[in-house]
C-alpha cells in the first residue's frame, strides 16, 4: 500500500533503492528488510494522522551498507551500526550481529548523527504574531527560576519540520529582560516535555547589556541615559549573583532558611553545574561577559559570539565556547566584509575556539530547520567539512553538556541519527529516515500533509482536463 | 596646521555698545510727525579704511559717506561734510553686510494666516511670513555678531510651507526691516520622523507624492476659476487660497526654495522642479560633493549650509571599528564641499542654518577657505549672491554709491584667523562690538597703601571684562608669595577682584577696587575692604607693561600647509568602504569558456561551453564557439555561469521609507522617487549574484505605491540604476496587514478591517478609476464644464485598467488569493504576481488559469497567522500546476544566497535543477515583464550573468563575479585584494582624527543621516516581535523598527521591580 503514493520524494527512490538492495545484500533476512526498509521511508510521507512518537526499541537494529559519519572518529564506508535498546552498541565494518536483529541496507545512503541547533524556541513559540501561542518571555528582568522545557508543546507543528530536515535536538530558551531563565536540550521526539527533555538547565540565559552603542540607532535618548542604563543593569547583574551567593551560603549553613525561589534556582549557576549562556555580538560584551565570569567563578557559553574573532585569545584563555547565532547573517558594521558573517567559523576554527553554528533565531523555531545550511555556508567560506558537520552535532553537545548522550555516532551513546542520500549540509540532500534513542522518527510534517493533499487537487484536476 | 583661534568666537558682543546715529527720519515714511521734528544731521564718513566694495575688488585707504541708510560716496579722500561725524577706521576692513539667504522659523497657523487652506495641513502655501514677521532682537544680534545684515525669514514647517520674506537685522520696525514680502515660496519633500500611522503623509515617499498632487491642484485650481468665471453656468469651484498661492510657482515668477538633506534628496528636489518648470533654488546639506557632477548639471543655485561633521568616535578599538570608512571620508571631505561646488561653477550662496550656533559661522567659512574656496568667492557667498537671488544685487551687496549703508568692518581680513568684527551697520544702524579697550591692562603694578606686608606686586592680563591677575606679596623676610585674584574684571577704567585674606593676617576675602587715572593706566588709587569689616585704601604704579597680545600670528599658508590639510582620498561612489572610483567598463568581445552554463533558455544548460558578450548585449551561448578575432577569453574551468539572479520582492536601497501608511490607497506614492544608490545590501546582494531587483511599497495598505525595478549597478545614482523599459507596476496587499491584525489594538477603525472590507475596497477604487477616466474622456471631448482634477492616484488606478501597470499583490490565503482575482477578471485586468503567495498551492490552478503568476518565499512560516498554511513545497505545486514562479528574498539577508533560495525547490518537492534555478532568474523576469532583457543567457539579451566557484544549487559553491550590461560589479578576488586598501585608508584616517585634536561625535550626538531615519523592510510584512534576537540579527533593518525593539526591551527591563 505504501508504494502507491506517488510523490516524487522519498519513496519512489527507496523503492528502486529497496529492489537493488533485496538483489545485493547477502543476509537472511532480506525479506524482512525489504518491507522494513520501505515501512520505514514511505510512511512518514502518507500518515493521514498527526504524528505519532516511535515506539521503544525492543529489537536490535543494524543499518547496513552506508557511509558512517561517526564526527568523534573517521568516517566508515561501507559500515554498519548496530544499535540495541536505543543506545549505539557497535559500529565497524564487519560487525558480528544478534540473531534477532533487523538488518537495514543503507547502501549509498549516509549516517549521521543528528543534528543539534542551539538558539531556538522551540516549543516556546508556535506562531510569532499572535501572543497566545507564545511562552518565551517571563516578565521582570531577572528571571533565573523560569525554566522552558516546562512550558513545551510537544505537539507544536514546528517540531516535526524540524525534524524532517535532520535536527533531532535543539537547546530552547527564554529569552528577554537581564536574566530570561533557564533552557533545555530537548531531542524532537516524545510524547510529554519529559520525554523530550534530555537536559534541564542546559544553561542561565542572560542578555548582555550594550556595552557601547555600536552605531548611533541604537541610542534612543542620550548618550549619558544609554550610559546609565548600561551601568545599572552591570550593577543590578553584578549583585544578583553577590545576592545568590550570600543566600546559598545562608542555606547551607541553615537548610531551614526561607526559600526564595529566584536566588535558590542561582545555587546550581554558582556551583558550576548550570552555566551561564551570554547573548553577547560585540566584543566588550563578550570581554566583560568573560571577565564577570571569572570574577563570579560561574562557567561562561557566548551566544551570538559576531565578535568572537576578536577575543580569541580570552575565550581559550578561559576555556569560553561560543554559540554562533547563524552564518545566514547581514554584516553588522558598514566596513565589514560582505562575507564576514559567513567566514566568521572558519576564523575561530583556524584560532582553536571552541564554537558551534547555531540558526539564527529569526520567526521563532520556524527556521531552525534550515541549520544544516549554515554550516554548509560556512564551508563554503573556508571552514573545514569535517569542522563544519561537527559544528552542529558533536562541538554543540560538547558545549551543551550532552556530549556522552549524543553529538556523534560511538558506542554507548543514543541512537540519535538521521539517514540521508547525500552530505547532510547540502540544501539538495533529502532526509530519509530517523531515529532518536532507537524509535523510528515518523517523517511526516504539517508541509508534507499538506503537499499531499493540494498535491492530489492538481492531479485530480489535471486527469479532468486530461479527459476533456 | 593653521591654528583656528578659539578667541573670536568668544566675543561677547554688547548691545549696549551701539549708539543712535543718523536715524531715519529722512526716509520717506507716512508716519506722522508727533511732537517735534528730529532734525539730528544724519551724514557719518568712515574714513581710512581698507573698503572691500565688492568680491575682488578693494579700495585701500578709502572713506565711506553715509547719509540717512544709504552709501552716498565711496572712494579715497572724500571730503567730510559740514556736520557729519568722522569715524576713522584705521586701515580696518569694511565689507558689504553679509546676507543669509535661508533662516527658517516657525510659523504659527492660525484662521488668520491660514486663510482657506489645502485639506492636508503639511501644505500651506499660503502662509507668509512678512504677515507675522516679528523682530526678535536675540535673534537679530546673533545674525549681526557673524555680520550678517539681512536675512531670508522662511517658514520652517510642513512640505509646501510658505512665502519668506527678506528682512534686516537690525533693530527697526517691520516697515523698514522687512525689505521684501512674499520672497520665495519654501518646500521640503519630507516629513517629521515620528508622523503617526493614520496622518497622511507619514513617509518621504508620501510627501513627494503630496507635493505632487498639490502642484496639479494649483493649476487646475486657476483652470477650473476660469472656467467659472468665462461661463457662470459652470458650477463655481471651492476657494483654495493654498492653490491660489502656487499660481507664481506655477508660471515660475517666483522662486521655490527646496530644502534637501543630502545628495539624493538635492537630485530628487530637481526632478520635482523639472517636472513642474519650477525656479528651484536648493537649500544644500554638505554632501554635494559626494555627485558633484550632478549637483553641478542641475545648474541650480545653492544655499549651503557649512557644519561641517564632527569626526566620527575612533577613540577606543571598538568605535573605531564601529566608525564607517564613509563617516571618516565624509569628515576628511566635507570642508572642501563649499570649495568644489564654486570651482565646479555651481552658484553658492552660504547660510548658518544647520550651525548648532551660529556663532561657528565665520570660523567654518574661514574653513571653507583654508580648504579650497577663494576668499573673493567665499565673499561673494555671503554678499553679492544672495543679493541678487533675492532681488536685491542693486541695494545690497556692495558697498557701493546708493547702496544700503549695510556694513562689516573687521579688524583684518574677515577671511583670516584673528580677524575680529568691530562693527556692523545694518541700514545705517551701527552695532560696536568691541569697543578698542580704554586701557592696555597687560603688566604689573607697584600697590603701595596700608595693607599688611612689605612689597605688594599686582599683575593683571586680559581683554577684559574679565581678567587674570594675582598679587604677590613680598614679607619682611623677603619669602614672596603669589595670590591669585579670583572675579577680576575691569569696568571702564575700574578694576575689581577678590583675593584670600590669609596672607595679610586677616580672615575671609579681600574686595578690592582699583581706578586708574590716566590713558596709560600708569597710576591708579584703591581701596580694600575685608570680611572683617576692615578697610583701607591704596595706589597703583605702572611698573612694567607687558607686550602687546594685538602681536599678529602670521598664518602658515604654505603649500605644504595645505597639502596636508587636504582630503586624503579621492570622492568614490557611493563613498566609503566598497564604493567604486569609476563604473567599470563594458566589455567588447567577451569570450567566457570552458564553463558550465545554465542558459536558464531552450538551450537548457550546457557543459564546457562558451558565452560571447559584445557592449552590453549576449552575442552568442554555445559548446563550440570560435573566438572572433580580438576577444578576450576568459577561462571559466571548472566554474558555472548564469543569469543573473533576479529578485522580484525586495525593500532594500529606498530611503524615503517602504510603507505609506497612513492611507488605504496610496497608489500616487512611488517607490522609483527614493531609490538609495547608497545602500550596502545592493553591494551585499551583488555578491550574492543578484543583478536585479524588483523595489517594492510595503504592505501596509491595499493598494500601495508604485515599484521600480532597478539594476544593481552599484556605484551608479539611482536614476541611473532604473531598469528602462521595465512596465509599470503597484504593490496591492491584502490579509492582515492591511486590515492592521498586527498594528496593535488601537488600530481597529481604518477602512477595512476584515478581507470582505478588502474585497470591497479594491473593487470601488477600480470604480473611481472607470468613472475618473470617463469624466476626463467626456471633458477631453466636450471642454464644457469645469475640467476635472488630475489625480495622481486614480491615474495609476487607470493605467491598471488599462494594463499599462502591473499589480504586485502581497496575499497569503487562499481566498483572499481566489477573491482578487475574480474581482480583477470582472475588470479585465490580468494581475502582474502575486507575492508570498504562501497557500498559492491551494489555488494553483485558479492562478494558471488566470495567468497569475507567484513570487513566494522559499520556506518561511509560521510568523504569524496567515501563514499557518505556508509550505515549502509550494513552489513545486503551483510549478507543477503551470504557474510561472520565483523565489524572491523580501529580505536584505536573503537577498545574499537566492541560489540557495532556488536550490530548495529541489528539496522540497524534487523540481528539476535547472527549472529551480529559473525560480530566481528566468521566472522572475517573467513576472516583472522584463524576459525580453534579462533572465537568461540568449542572444540578444542583456549581458547580467553570474561566475560560481561551482554548481550554484549547491551550498558549498560562491559567487565569484557578477556582471551587469557586460561590465563586472563585483568579483570576489578584487574584494579579498581590496581589503588591504581599506585597511589602510581606516587606518589614515582614524589617525588623521586622533591627530587633528578635533573633538569626536560622543556617542548620542552622531549625525543621522535623512536615508537611516527610514526603514528599509516592509514593518508590516513579517510582524517581528523579536526584541534579543532583533538585536543579534543585526543592524541593516530599518532605524525605526529597531528603536521600536530596543524601547520595548528597555520597557521591559523597567517592569523589573523584584531583586
Amino acid at each position: 500500500m505504501a508504494l502507491t503514493f506517488s510523490l516524487p520524494m522519498n519513496c519512489q527512490t527507496i523503492q528502486n533503492g529497496s529492489l537493488s538492495m533485496l538483489r545485493n545484500t547477502l543476509r537472511a533476512k532480506r525479506l524482512i528488510a525489504f518491507t522494513i526498509a520501505c515501512f520505514l521511508f514511505t510512511m512518514p510521507a502518507v500518515a493521514a494522522v498527526p504524528e505519532v512518537p516511535g515506539p521503544k526499541q525492543d529489537h536490535p537494529i543494524a543499518l547496513v551498507g552506508g557511509t558512517i559519519h561517526t564526527v568523534s572518529g573517521k568516517s566508515i564506508t561501507g559500515g554498519t551500526l548496530l544499535f540495541i535498546d536505543g543506545k549505539i552498541a557497535a559500529i565497524g565494518q564487519e560487525l558480528n550481529l544478534p540473531s534477532n536483529v533487523e538488518v537495514i541496507d543503507v547502501t549509498g545512503k549516509h549516517i549521521f548523527p543528528g543534528l543539534i541547533d542551539a538558539n531556538s524556541n522551540m516549543g516556546l513559540v508556535e506562531i510569532n504574531a499572535v501572543r497566545a501561542t507564545r511562552d518565551e518571555r517571563e516578565v521582570g528582568s531577572f528571571n533565573p527560576n523560569v525554566k522552558a522545557h516546562v512550558a513545551i508543546n510537544p505537539d507544536s507543528e514546528i517540531i516535526p519540520t524540524t525534524r524532517s530536515n535532520g535536527v533531532l535536538l535543539c537547546l530552547t530558551a527564554p529569552s528577554g529582560g537581564v536574566i530570561s531563565g533557564q533552557s533545555a536540550v530537548i531531542q524532537l521526539d516524545g510524547w510529554t516535555y519529559e520525554d523530550l527533555t534530555i537536559r534541564p538547565g542546559a544553561g542561565l540565559h542572560v542578555t548582555w547589556p550594550l556595552m557601547a552603542p555600536v552605531s548611533d540607532w541604537q541610542l534612543t535618548g542620550n548618550a549619558k541615559d544609554s550610559a546609565n542604563a548600561r551601568d545599572k543593569n552591570m550593577k543590578n547583574l553584578e549583585e544578583f549573583f553577590n545576592t545568590a551567593r550570600r543566600y546559598d551560603e545562608a542555606r547551607r549553613n541553615d537548610p531551614s532558611a526561607r526559600i526564595d525561589l529566584k536566588l535558590e534556582s542561582m545555587r546550581d549557576v554558582l556551583s558550576r553545574k548550570i552555566p551561564v549562556i551570554a547573548n553577547a555580538e560585540n566584543a566588550n560584551q563578550i570581554q566583560a561577559a568573560v571577565a564577570f565570569s571569572v570574577r563570579q567563578k560561574v562557567r561562561l557559553i557566548i551566544n551570538g559570539g559576531y565578535d568572537a574573532i576578536y577575543c580569541t585569545d580570552l575565550l581559550k584563555q578561559h576555556n569560553v565556547p561560543v554559540i554562533l547565532g547563524g552564518v545566514y547573517r547581514t554584516p553588522r558594521r558598514a566596513d565589514d566584509f560582505y562575507d564576514l558573517p559567513y567566514e566568521i567559523p572558519a576564523i575561530l576554527e583556524k584560532a582553536g575556539v571552541q564554537f558551534c553554528i547555531a540558526s539564527d533565531g529569526r520567526f521563532g523555531a520556524s527556521m531552525v530547520r534550515n541549520l544544516p545550511f549554515h554550516a554548509g555556508t560556512a564551508h563554503a567560506y573556508g571552514l573545514s567539512i569535517d569542522g563544519a558537520l561537527r559544528a552542529v552535532t558533536l562541538s554543540t553537545a560538547e558545549i551543551l553538556g550532552v556530549e556522552n548522550q549524543v553529538g556523534s555516532l560511538e558506542q554507548g551513546k543514543d541512537a540519535t541519527l538521521v539517514i540521508a542520500d547525500g552530505n547532510i549540509l547540502d540544501i539538495r540532500t533529502n532526509v530519509e529516515a530517523a531515529f532518536i534513542q532507537g524509535r523510528r522518527v515518523d517523517l511526516s510534517d504539517r508541509h508534507k500533509k499538506l503537499y499531499y493533499k493540494y498535491d492530489q487537487r492538481i492531479n485530480r484536476q489535471a486527469a479532468e482536463q486530461a479527459e476533456k | 596646521m593653521k591654528k583656528i583661534n578659539i578667541w573670536i568666537l568668544g566675543i561677547v558682543f554688547s548691545i549696549s555698545a551701539f549708539t543712535a546715529s543718523p536715524g531715519y527720519t529722512q526716509v520717506p515714511s507716512s508716519e506722522p510727525v508727533v511732537g517735534l521734528r528730529d532734525n539730528t544731521p544724519t551724514t557719518t564718513v568712515l574714513q581710512g579704511g581698507t573698503i572691500v566694495v565688492g568680491p575682488g575688488h578693494i579700495i585701500e585707504n578709502g572713506d565711506i559717506v553715509i547719509q540717512d541708510n544709504v552709501i552716498r560716496k565711496v572712494g579715497v579722500n572724500q571730503r567730510v561734510p559740514a556736520g557729519a561725524k568722522l569715524i576713522k577706521l584705521n586701515g580696518h576692513f569694511v565689507y558689504a553686510g553679509f546676507i543669509d539667504a535661508y533662516s527658517p522659523t516657525d510659523v504659527d497657523r492660525t484662521p488668520a494666516t491660514n486663510g482657506a487652506p489645502y485639506w492636508n495641513d503639511t501644505v500651506t502655501p499660503q502662509l507668509s511670513v512678512a504677515a507675522v514677521y516679528d523682530s526678535d532682537e536675540s535673534v537679530n544680534s546673533q545674525f549681526r555678531n557673524q555680520g550678517f545684515t539681512a536675512r531670508v525669514v522662511a517658514p520652517g514647517m510642513g512640505i509646501i510651507r510658505g512665502a519668506s520674506a527678506l528682512v534686516l537685522t537690525g533693530t527697526s520696525e517691520n516697515n523698514s526691516a522687512i525689505l521684501k514680502s512674499n520672497l520665495f515660496q519654501h518646500i521640503r519633500l519630507t516629513v517629521p520622523q515620528g508622523r503617526g500611522r493614520d496622518q497622511y503623509p507619514n513617509s518621504p515617499m508620501g510627501a513627494v507624492a503630496l507635493a505632487r498632487q498639490a502642484m496639479m491642484d494649483g493649476a487646475w485650481y486657476q483652470k477650473a476659476w476660469e472656467a467659472h468665471q468665462s461661463n457662470p453656468s459652470n458650477q463655481r469651484p471651492e476657494r483654495n487660497d493654498a492653490l491660489a498661492a502656487l499660481a507664481p510657482v506655477l508660471d515660475a515668477s517666483q522662486s521655490v526654495v527646496f530644502v534637501t538633506s543630502d545628495e539624493q534628496y538635492f537630485l530628487r528636489a530637481d526632478r520635482f522642479a523639472k517636472q513642474f518648470g519650477l525656479q528651484a533654488i536648493m537649500i544644500g546639506s554638505g554632501y554635494e560633493y559626494q555627485r558633484l557632477s550632478n549637483v553641478v548639471a542641475t545648474k541650480r543655485t545653492v544655499i549651503l549650509p557649512i557644519n561641517f561633521p564632527k569626526a566620527p568616535n575612533v577613540g577606543s578599538i571598538e568605535s573605531a571599528r564601529a566608525a564607517s570608512l564613509e563617516s571618516m571620508m565624509h569628515w576628511d571631505l566635507a570642508p572642501e564641499n563649499p570649495g568644489r561646488l564654486v570651482a565646479a561653477g555651481v552658484n553658492v550662496a552660504l547660510t548658518t542654518q544647520g550651525l548648532n550656533n551660529r556663532k561657528d559661522f565665520l570660523k567654518n567659512v574661514r574653513r571653507a577657505v583654508e580648504r579650497g574656496l577663494s576668499q573673493e568667492d567665499a565673499l561673494a557667498s555671503i554678499t553679492t549672491i544672495p543679493a541678487e537671488l533675492t532681488g536685491m544685487g542693486s541695494l545690497l551687496g556692495k558697498v557701493e554709491k546708493n547702496y544700503l549703508a549695510n556694513l562689516v568692518i573687521t579688524s583684518e581680513n574677515v577671511f583670516e584667523d584673528g580677524s575680529k568684527i568691530e562693527e556692523v551697520w545694518v541700514a545705517g544702524e551701527r552695532f560696536e562690538f568691541s569697543a578698542p579697550p580704554l586701557l592696555a591692562l597687560d603688566g604689573r603694578w607697584k600697590l603701595t597703601g596700608d595693607l599688611e606686608g612689605s612689597e605688594l606686586i599686582l599683575t593683571l592680563s586680559g581683554k577684559g571684562p574679565a581678567l587674570e591677575g594675582s598679587v604677590s606679596i613680598q614679607n619682611s623676610a623677603a619669602e614672596e608669595t603669589t595670590v591669585k585674584l579670583s572675579k577680576a574684571s575691569i569696568r571702564d577704567t575700574r578694576v575689581s577682584a577678590v583675593l584670600p585674606a590669609d596672607q595679610f593676617e586677616k580672615e575671609g576675602l579681600i574686595r578690592f577696587t582699583l581706578t586708574f587715572v590716566d590713558a596709560e593706566a600708569k597710576q591708579g588709587i584703591g581701596q580694600w575692604i575685608a570680611t572683617d569689616g576692615s578697610s583701607g585704601k591704596f595706589t597703583a604704579e605702572l611698573l612694567d607693561a607687558a607686550e602687546s597680545p594685538q602681536e599678529k600670528t602670521e598664518p602658515d599658508a604654505d603649500d605644504d600647509a595645505f597639502e596636508s590639510l587636504a582630503a586624503s582620498f579621492d570622492v568614490n561612489f557611493p563613498l566609503g568602504a566598497y564604493g567604486r572610483s569609476s563604473k567599470p567598463t563594458q566589455s567588447k568581445l567577451l569570450l567566457l569558456t570552458n564553463a558550465t552554463i545554465w542558459t536558464s533558455g531552450p538551450a537548457g544548460t550546457l557543459e564546457n561551453a562558451s558565452m560571447l558578450v559584445d557592449q552590453g548585449r549576449i552575442v552568442a551561448v554555445g559548446v563550440d564557439l570560435k573566438p572572433p578575432r580580438g576577444a578576450t577569453i576568459v577561462d571559466l574551468k571548472g566554474q558555472h555561469l548564469t543569469a543573473g539572479i533576479i529578485d522580484a520582492h525586495s525593500h532594500m536601497a529606498t530611503d524615503g521609507g517602504v510603507n505609506e501608511s497612513a492611507q488605504a490607497i496610496t497608489a500616487e506614492v512611488r517607490i522609483g522617487d527614493f531609490i538609495d544608490a547608497h545602500d550596502p545590501t545592493i553591494y551585499r546582494q551583488l555578491a550574492g549574484g543578484v543583478t536585479t531587483s524588483n523595489i517594492l511599497h510595503g504592505s501596509a495598505n491595499p493598494i500601495g505605491g508604485q515599484n521600480q525595478v532597478i539594476k544593481l549597478r552599484w556605484g551608479a545614482t539611482g536614476e541611473e540604476m532604473k531598469f528602462a523599459g521595465a512596465p509599470l507596476g503597484i504593490k496591492f496587499a491584502l490579509g492582515e496587514n492591511v486590515k492592521q491584525s498586527n498594528w496593535g489594538d488601537e488600530y481597529t477603525t481604518r477602512y477595512p478591517q476584515t478581507r470582505m472590507g478588502v474585497e470591497q475596497i479594491i473593487r470601488d477604487a477600480f470604480e473611481r478609476g472607470r468613472q475618473y477616466k470617463k469624466d476626463w474622456t467626456q471633458w477631453n471631448a466636450t471642454k464644457k464644464g469645469v475640467p476635472p482634477r488630475y489625480d495622481y492616484e486614480l491615474e495609476a488606478i487607470v493605467e491598471i485598467l488599462e494594463h499599462k501597470r502591473w499589480i504586485h499583490c502581497h496575499s497569503y490565503r487562499q481566498d483572499e488569493i481566489l477573491a482578487l482575482l475574480r474581482t480583477l477578471e470582472e475588470f479585465n485586468i490580468q494581475i502582474g504576481t502575486l507575492q508570498h503567495i504562501l497557500e498559492g498551492y491551494k489555488v494553483a490552478e485558479e492562478m494558471a488559469a488566470h495567468g497569475a503568476m507567484g513570487s513566494t518565499f522559499a520556506d518561511w512560516w509560521a510568523y504569524k497567522y496567515e501563514v499557518i498554511d505556508a509550505i515549502p513545497y509550494n513552489g513545486k505545486l503551483m510549478h507543477k500546476a503551470g504557474v510561472v514562479v520565483s523565489f524572491n528574498s523580501d529580505d536584505d539577508e536573503l537577498g545574499r544566497h537566492l541560489n540557495h533560495e532556488a536550490a530548495k525547490a529541489v528539496r522540497y518537492g524534487g523540481v528539476e535543477p535547472a527549472e529551480a534555478l529559473k525560480f530566481v532568474t528566468l521566472n522572475p523576469a517573467r513576472q516583472l515583464r522584463i524576459d525580453q532583457f534579462v533572465g537568461s543567457l540568449e542572444p540578444g539579451k542583456h549581458a547580467d550573468f553570474v561566475v560560481w566557484s561551482g554548481d550554484p544549487l549547491s551550498v558549498f559553491s560562491r559567487c565569484e563575479q557578477t556582471w551587469i550590461d557586460g561590465r563586472k560589479y563585483f568579483d570576489r578576488q578584487e574584494d579579498i585584494a581590496s581589503r588591504m586598501t581599506l585597511h589602510k585608508k581606516r587606518a589614515t584616517l582614524i589617525q588623521k582624527i586622533l591627530m587633528s585634536g578635533e573633538g569626536m561625535v560622543g556617542a548620542s550626538a552622531g549625525p543621522v543621516k535623512e536615508a537611516e531615519l527610514w526603514p528599509r523592510e516592509d514593518l508590516y510584512c513579517h510582524t517581528h516581535r523579536h526584541t534579543n534576537q532583533c538585536l543579534h540579527a543585526g543592524l541593516q533593518k530599518g532605524r525605526l523598527q529597531q528603536l521600536m525593539e530596543i524601547i520595548n526591551q528597555e520597557q521591559m527591563q523597567q517592569q523589573q521591580g523584584e531583586k
